[in-house]
């Protein structure tokens, strides 16, 4: 539990970032001018679309994971409640992902926050704009799903952090609790957004930027020092992956089976 | 073909085919290739304002809402989160997922649906026939086992397969656009702008609109609307798409302008010339369009393939479901089925030529390079045999001064003397001896009481004696005598095709002036480059055999037939061909369209009126000889591309199905397999884009022995030398 807690409060302090880029849209989908009730169905169907898409890049990275780790995992058995060698590579992987990302929060790697805004961002953004101006109930909830797919790096981060769980539904956990974490925010984006100057702001965007960092660093030494950390992050790290492969091999049948 | 079908996909360029779908957006009509160039052109060009793109982007993403969440759903039911305590929710879940998908089918499969009874109606099987049919038994399946309370439900596959498809089109559509984005500059003479002046005040025309006379304003960076004069301003301007010149030009008032270039960095104020539909330019976008219109060989056999294949897959895909039912659950028998139907789409097959072909059109004709049909690009890349005309393809069709002979006189004397009385001539043989003794920094001797024979020379009086240049008839006319070894080089001269002038003065012919025309400076290399490419090549003239021969030398080619009238051509191109397999005759398409047209591939250079006249299936820009080689690549890099992925595409459905029938293949798997497909023709397609361009043909140095006359020099600039090729003198 602990472990999806620290997910939403880097989630949370990681909304400021939000209240700078996605925020301008929250704040565009501004009030109904059918009465408040409408205008708070507008922003509460806009983030319950944004939150699915969250939550299905969970899962599909959760699965990824989980798929790279039965595919070695079956293979060698993980070692004194351990994890294996796919799983270790897993954790590897999506720790310095992770820790990647926070540096670009901090200023750090240009190159990579080109490369995570650019990338097709722009025209995506242009298109989605003719929803905005839409009166259709649907269209708040068609553009947070939209919103959702757009290049980020803080979720990013996380969809990483969800790859590195190696289980399905602990992917889709991890980005619950982050979906969850940047609700406050951009609901509120009207009264607190525009109350926090833009100093807070950034002082929330580093807070963000620590949050994945720490994250980022224990993902990466559940994979380098697996004993150790095995036993240090147990009661904080979702069961599936403290209690190594029993809990993966079972489940992945299913879903190969489905896929 | 039908006007419907010979219309352009207003998203990606390509020919809409049988399967149009039109729309109006933008107030505009628009017809589509595809569902998938529907939704990328809506996401592209519709505004906020616009209900029918805002209503698309909705249904897409509701769609994929609903998607989403019935495979979380889903994936929760598989690992078994509701089993144990939370056993009770199983149902209410599955009811739950029943009332997400029903919407999710209709949003997602819709599109598809419509395709189909469309296309069914007019007798037609299209690919979405198989996702429908697909989707649909998974959807019926699972809503009846809802309510039978079966374990398993594949409302995911059925939503999954649909939204991988709608953004598998979506990706296809918007790679194509790159091809698009290279050919909307050659089609946009017909949408295009102007803006023109009247007084003070400025408005906007269509450019069919505008009239002669009216004052154009194009600022730097705009493309020039009409033809006309620069009236006021200064710029350079990229005449690539028109001329075939590479380097921009500069435009001084007084200079024309076309339309259809570029003004590269400075206002232009331009009096237009004439319509602004029917300029060079507006010429070109017509062809092209009519170009991408059509279809090649390739893909008319693609086109046939995919009509068979579909009920072909349709009644393979049930077959399936009924062979595996006997071994299998009834539900994993549906599924094999499904993945079979799925696995199938011939989309890639579709895909497979079209792209290619607009993409080397587009190349070509940035280059001023105009096809009328994509099956001469195909034919061309099997070409083995050239066969060039001579004056005007392989010459420059403009004769010049190659020898004097003057026993007993300085060549410069006469040339001096010849030179004084052609200024005052209009004559192409004239202005050639004015050149040469320029060339040769010669003054004209003054010459008065000029007067002109037509079709026997010209006379006049220098220093106060008669001079005269013209026929030796005419010279025996007049009584001037001829020393016997000037007749006699000049009758050789004469029989090996040479062009000869007499020049007398004083009462008596002094010397004999030989032209000639020359071979064009590129024609060797361009030859070499052919026979590089195994490409053999021939003259064919209706010259006298010596002329041909000499010119045939200089351009290294050894296969001549010289003295054939147009009828003898024809003949000769025909035993060529079958001799050689597919053969191109390139003319200067002015006087030999009907060879041209009995040509497997018929290429003019320089005369893009030819391409309406519909004798050549390819123009290249004046003085254009050049990039030939280069075409021959752009051709054979299509064709290449086309065959790899016709091979691809029935390799991928061949083993594909192969595999689903199997039962070895996931419906969803399935459909990332096909979307990915399709995703490899448009990229296998966009590595045209890397082709390079024309190598820029170097200009042989001034000083060696083959004398050469300058493509500058063909445009009135002064000769650089006159260096006589020992070759070209063999009488002297």
């Amino acid at each position: 539990m602990t472990y999806y807690v620290v997910i939403f409060a880097a989630a949370f302090a990681g909304s400021f970032h939000c209240i700078g880029m996605c925020g301008g849209f929250a704040c565009a989908l501004g009030h109904d001018s059918r009465g408040p009730a409408a205008t708070g169905l507008r922003h509460v169907l806009y983030n319950s679309g944004r939150l699915t898409s969250y939550v299905f890049l969970g899962a599909l990275a959760g699965g990824i994971g989980q798929l790279i780790c039965t595919s070695q995992g079956t293979a060698v058995p993980g070692m004194d409640g351990g994890l294996d060698i796919g799983q270790r590579a897993l954790a590897i992987i999506a720790g310095l992902l992770m820790i990647a990302m926070a540096l670009q929060f901090f200023g750090r790697l240009p190159g990579l926050h080109r490369l995570s805004i650019g990338f097709g961002g722009s025209t995506f953004a242009m298109m989605l704009r003719s929803l905005l101006t839409t009166r259709s109930h649907a269209a708040p909830l068609a553009f947070g799903v939209f919103n959702g797919f757009l290049p980020c790096p803080l979720v990013y981060a996380f969809v990483a952090q969800a790859a590195g769980t190696g289980a399905v539904q602990s992917g889709m956990l991890v980005m619950v609790s982050f979906g969850l974490g940047t609700f406050p925010a951009m609901l509120m984006m009207g009264g607190i957004g525009r109350a926090f100057s833009a100093v807070w702001r950034q002082r929330g965007v580093w807070v963000a930027g620590a949050a994945i960092l720490l994250l980022g660093l224990v993902t990466l030494g559940r994979g380098v020092f697996p004993t150790a950390m095995s036993h240090a992050m147990s009661h904080a790290m979702p069961h599936s992956i403290s209690q190594g492969t029993s809990q993966g091999s079972s489940q992945p049948l299913s879903i190969e089976r489905r896929i | 073909m039908t006007a419907d079908s010979a219309a352009l996909c207003s998203h990606c360029l390509l020919p809409v085919g049988l399967r149009s779908m039109r729309q109006t957006i933008n107030g505009e009509s628009c017809a589509f290739c595809c569902y998938g160039c529907s939704i990328a052109f809506q996401v592209k060009r519709g505004r906020g304002e616009e209900a029918a793109a805002a209503w698309l982007l909705i249904r897409l993403g509701v769609g994929a809402f609903l998607s989403m969440n019935i495979m979380l759903f889903s994936w929760l039911d598989y690992t078994g989160a509701f089993t144990g305590i939370d056993a009770a929710m199983g149902p209410v879940i599955h009811m739950l997922l029943l009332v997400l998908a029903t919407p999710a089918m209709v949003i997602l499969g819709g599109p598809f649906l419509r395709e189909m009874v469309v296309e069914g109606l007019q007798g037609r099987l299209t690919s979405s026939a198989l996702i429908v049919v697909g989707t649909g038994a998974a959807y019926a399946y699972s809503a009846i086992a809802v309510f039978q309370g079966a374990s398993h439900l594949y409302f995911d596959t059925a939503c999954m397969v649909l939204m991988l498809f709608t953004v598998g089109h979506y990706l296809d559509a918007a790679g194509r656009a790159r091809a698009a984005r290279d050919l909307a500059p050659l089609l946009a003479a017909e949408s295009e702008w102007a803006t023109v002046v009247e007084g003070d005040t400025e408005r906007r025309l269509r450019v069919a609109a505008v009239g002669a006379g009216m004052l154009v304003r194009v600022r730097p960076g705009e493309r020039i609307p009409i033809d006309g004069i620069v009236v006021d301003g200064g710029s350079h301007a990229d005449e690539a798409v028109i001329t075939g010149e590479s380097r921009p030009v500069a435009k001084a008032i007084g200079a024309n302008v076309f339309a259809g270039s570029l003004n590269v960095d400075g206002p232009l104020l331009i009096e237009s010339a004439g319509r602004g539909d029917a300029t060079r330019w507006a010429r070109i976008c017509r062809s092209v369009r009519d170009a991408l219109a059509h279809r090649g060989p390739s893909q008319r056999l693609a086109d046939s393939i995919v009509g068979a294949f579909v009920p072909v897959v349709l009644l393979l895909g049930i077959s399936t479901s009924f062979y595996w039912s006997r071994y299998l659950p009834f539900d994993q028998a549906l599924l094999v089925g499904l993945a079979v139907l799925v696995v199938a789409c011939p989309c890639a097959i579709g895909l497979a030529a079209p792209m290619a072909t607009s993409l080397g059109i587009a190349m070509l004709a940035r280059q001023g390079c105009l096809l009328r049909d994509p099956a001469a690009l195909e034919a061309l890349a099997r070409v083995s045999l050239f066969a060039f005309d001579k004056t005007g393809t392989i010459t420059s069709g403009r004769p010049r001064l190659v020898g004097i002979d003057s026993p007993g006189v300085s060549g410069d004397e006469a040339l001096a003397r010849a030179a004084g009385l052609e200024r005052h001539s209009e004559h192409s043989i004239g202005r050639a001896i004015v050149e040469a003794a320029e060339a040769r920094g010669l003054t004209p001797l003054e010459t008065h009481d000029v007067r002109a024979w037509p079709g026997r020379g010209i006379g006049g009086m220098a220093d106060g004696r008669p001079v005269a240049a013209g026929t030796g008839k005419w010279m025996r006319e007049s009584g001037w005598p001829l020393a016997p070894d000037i007749g006699e080089r000049a009758r050789a001269l004469e029989n090996a095709g040479h062009t000869v002038v007499y020049v007398g003065w004083d009462g008596a012919v002094r010397a004999v002036l030989s032209l000639d025309d020359t071979p064009l400076p590129e024609a060797r290399a361009t030859i070499a480059a052919l026979r590089q490419r195994g490409i053999g090549s021939a003259l064919l003239t209706g010259d006298l055999p010596a002329a041909a021969r000499r010119i045939a030398l200089v351009a290294g080619i050894d296969d001549i037939e010289a003295g054939l009238t147009p009828e003898d051509k024809r003949e000769t191109l025909a035993r060529r061909r079958a001799a050689h397999g597919k053969v191109a005759m390139v003319g200067d398409g002015l006087n030999d369209g009907p060879v041209l047209a009995a040509a497997d591939v018929g290429i003019a250079v320089g005369s893009a009126t030819d391409l309406a006249r519909e004798t050549a299936t390819l123009v290249l820009p004046p003085g254009g000889l050049w990039m030939l080689p280069w075409v021959v690549d752009v051709s054979r890099a299509v064709r290449r591309v086309i065959l790899s992925n016709l091979l691809w595409a029935f390799l991928y459905n061949f083993v594909a199905v192969g595999l689903a029938m199997a039962g070895l293949l996931r419906p969803v798997l399935a459909a990332a397999i096909m979307a990915g497909s399709s995703l490899f023709v448009v990229l296998n397609s966009l590595r045209l884009e890397r082709l390079s361009g024309p190598a820029p043909f170097a200009e042989p140095d001034r000083n060696s022995s083959v004398a050469v006359v300058p493509p500058t020099a063909t445009r009135g600039a002064p000769l650089a030398g006159l260096t006589p090729s020992p070759m070209e003198h063999p009488v002297r």
